[in-house]
């Protein structure tokens, strides 16, 4: 049988086994809400799309409702103009939360709460607009002369974003989709660690091992796990460009289909390098206990790149951005934020992508090695070191639980040959 | 024919394997004996390339041993182990599979092999939701999902009840005479009397005796008698070339050479109490491996 197909054996059995988990499921949808509600939630409760209620009391000039509505609709802004009998009715309509703000006499603005700074300005200079016409009207000012000179200037309201043609919302695009690929690299990295060392601690590696090589066993686990991330990633994505094509107001261009594209990209690459370290180190662990502190350096890299990468969001041409955007390590984090930021060069992802598919050619190789020396050995915690030194499989070492519970005794001098050979890994790796 | 070939493979300081050479024939029974430590693990993990051997080789029908070939064997490890969240028709299914056979083909297997031991009804429950005696009948499945030409198994009958133990004994006999080669290594030397037709004793990784049972047992120059008495115990001491073995209740072991005279022993039995037995026997297998591995 070819080495394909025993691959592809293995990658199947971890999507079934995984893809059947409620875990699994529910975070899928989670991830998806998630994204979905970060584009659709702004143009819900945006003050713009909700209608607003003024309630005008006391002596109020005849022109002021219709030119509140005027006003409003320049701000983009609905609103509900409501004429009280008596101001006692308005300020219970008030308090009633019926109104947003009362207009009493054309001069005081009475608020339930707080006071709504956008609803005022458009209250406000309403107010004024009519008394300016009131007064031009007796000093003999015609309407037309008046028009001109009140026009409005349109003023454009822009937040300023870090990069030229990015704004606030790009930079929070970036972060989004910085952090869902920290969570997805470090979610399926660490299943690959926990898959390799559950095998290791049920003892079915060596089952497996008999049929199949090891190098096999380790690719077809890291590519199953990665094909149920990457279709993760990719209906998380697909959601996403359906919620921003759905909402007319959104227009992001670091959300656009192309960068969303590399996100995927980056996915595979960040988790193809980061599982081939997590599966090496997983096989020297013999418990599951031990598989998180056997992880805790690759942990440590990653999540020092998801800090560069944030602070890359702020300053995407620096030049130490610019840099760890190559850098295999930082490279899935730091060039999507670069390129959705805008300030990725055509050829500069080329390169980093280039630059991580060699290094990912190493690990394979070096973490292959890793994996084939030390997934069969049992015992204690392995070094790495040991293992690199070490060109024979370690002695299996029963431990202590295990040899009771099988029943036999040992003899003693099948005791001190375990000790002599835990000895001999102390003394290597002390 | 599974054979051993000057099999040598070093741990840190001690000698795992040691010019270790054997086989293990087609349609036969081979117990593989040692005390804990001798290398019977590491020497059936070489089987299946788990070692690495430092020098010398183990071959498969003369020819040198690799993946397309371990798709042929079954191997059952002294650690046993499979997925325990894994339902247990897909695990085999997938076990199965791994040896590059098709999907229908190992069904059917499947079918077959929970069918007979009875797990017909659990095909669908996780590994873990069945009792100890089960996931070791789930075990041994796994390791006959190929219908493999060799079975190596470690320790195949360690942690069974006796009913559990017959029937185990009594598949690997039919296996054995469907023509496989079946290895196993166990420390229950009555039962691999009963059940093996050759047997293989390694100590130190190195092979002390190996042969048909019946051969070695014949081969040897020392002679066992069996003896029952009823009344007071006969003084052994005065026969020159018998030493007692065993002896309580009235049942004496006496371990004799060849030319010794049985006349004489009956003789003495009979002049101080009622014989009741008596039986002339070739060594058991355990007096045998008890001799070849203190020598």
């Amino acid at each position: 049988m070819s080495s394909l197909r025993q691959v592809w054996l293995v990658a199947a059995r971890e999507m079934r086994e995984r893809s059947r988990s409620r875990a699994f499921r529910a975070s899928v949808v989670v991830m998806i809400l998630i994204v979905v509600g970060v584009i659709v939630a702004p143009s819900l409760l945006s003050s713009g799309s909700a209608p607003r209620n003024i309630g005008l009391a006391g002596s109020v000039p005849t022109d002021l409702a219709s030119t509140i509505q005027v006003q409003s609709k320049a701000s983009g802004m609905t609103v509900r103009v409501h004429s009280y009998s008596s101001i006692a009715a308005g300020e219970e309509a008030t308090r009633r939360s019926r109104v947003d703000v009362l207009v009493v006499d054309a001069r005081k603005l009475e608020w339930r709460g707080q006071t709504d700074e956008k609803l005022r300005g458009v209250v406000a200079s309403a107010i004024q607009l009519v008394a300016v016409r009131a007064r031009a009207t007796s000093a003999g000012i015609s309407e037309q002369d008046l028009l001109a000179i009140v026009a409005p200037v349109p003023i454009a309201n822009t937040a300023l974003g870090s990069v030229a043609g990015r704004s606030k919302d790009d930079e929070t695009a970036a972060m989004i989709m910085m952090v869902l690929l920290f969570i997805s690299i470090t979610t399926y990295g660490n299943l690959v660690l926990t898959g390799v060392v559950e095998e290791k601690a049920s003892r079915v590696v060596e089952v497996l091992l008999a049929r199949i090589p090891a190098r096999n066993l380790l690719a077809g686990k890291v590519a199953g796990i990665g094909l149920l991330g990457l279709a993760q990633i990719a209906v998380t994505a697909l959601a996403a460009l359906v919620a921003t094509s759905s909402v007319d107001s959104f227009d992001v261009p670091a959300a656009r289909g192309a960068v969303l594209a590399w996100v995927v990209v980056w996915f595979v690459l960040g988790y193809a390098l980061y599982a081939m370290v997590y599966g090496a180190l997983g096989s020297l662990a013999s418990r599951t206990e031990d598989a998180q502190s056997v992880a805790g350096p690759v942990q440590f890299v990653l999540i020092a790149g998801y800090f560069v990468s944030f602070g890359a969001i702020g300053s995407p041409d620096s030049s130490w951005a610019r840099v760890l955007s190559f850098f295999p390590a930082t490279a899935p984090l730091t060039m999507p934020v670069r390129i959705a930021m805008g300030t990725a060069a055509w050829w500069e992802p080329a390169v980093a992508l280039a630059l991580t598919v060699l290094t990912i050619a190493g690990l394979v190789e070096l973490g292959g090695r890793v994996y084939t020396r030390a997934v069969l050995h049992s015992g204690p915690t392995l070094k790495l070191r040991d293992v690199w030194r070490d060109h024979h499989a370690p002695e299996r070492n029963v431990s202590p639980g295990r040899a009771a519970s099988s029943g036999t005794a040992r003899s003693p001098r099948r005791a001190r040959r375990h000790s002599g050979s835990v000895a001999t890994i102390a003394r290597r790796s002390g | 024919m599974l054979e051993f070939d000057r099999a040598t493979k070093q741990f840190a300081r001690v000698a795992a394997l040691d010019d270790c050479s054997f086989v293990a024939k087609s349609g036969r029974l081979t117990g593989f004996l040692g005390p804990n430590g001798a290398g019977k693990t590491t020497a059936m993990r070489a089987v299946f390339g788990l070692v690495e051997l430092d020098a010398g080789a183990v071959r498969w029908n003369d020819a040198p041993i690799a993946t397309a070939e371990r798709a042929r064997f079954g191997y059952m490890p002294e650690e046993r182990g499979l997925y325990p969240r894994m339902r247990v028709r897909d695990q085999l299914l997938y076990l199965g599979r791994l040896c590059g056979r098709g999907r229908v083909d190992v069904n059917r297997s499947v079918n077959t092999w929970l069918e007979q031991l009875g797990l017909a009804e659990r095909a669908s429950d996780r590994l873990d939701a069945l009792s100890h005696g089960n996931q070791q009948r789930v075990q041994l499945i796994a390791a006959l999902i190929n219908e493999p030409d060799l079975l190596v198994l470690d320790e195949p009958f360690s942690g069974l009840d006796p009913l559990a133990i017959a029937s185990m004994a009594e598949l690997l006999a039919t296996v054995a005479q469907a023509g496989a080669t079946v290895l196993f290594s166990s420390h229950q030397l009555d039962l691999v009397e009963d059940l093996c037709e050759d047997v293989v004793i390694i100590d130190h990784g190195r092979v002390v005796l190996a042969g048909e049972l019946e051969a070695l047992r014949a081969a040897v120059p020392d002679r066992f008698v069996d003896i029952h008495t009823r009344g007071p115990a006969p003084d052994w001491s005065s026969l020159s070339s018998a030493r007692v073995v065993a002896c309580h209740d009235g049942h004496t072991r006496l371990r004799v050479d060849r030319a010794t005279d049985l006349g004489q022993v009956i003789g003495l039995a009979r002049h101080t109490a009622d014989l009741v037995s008596f039986a002339y026997q070739p060594p058991t297998l355990s007096e045998l491996f008890r001799d070849a591995v203190a020598s």
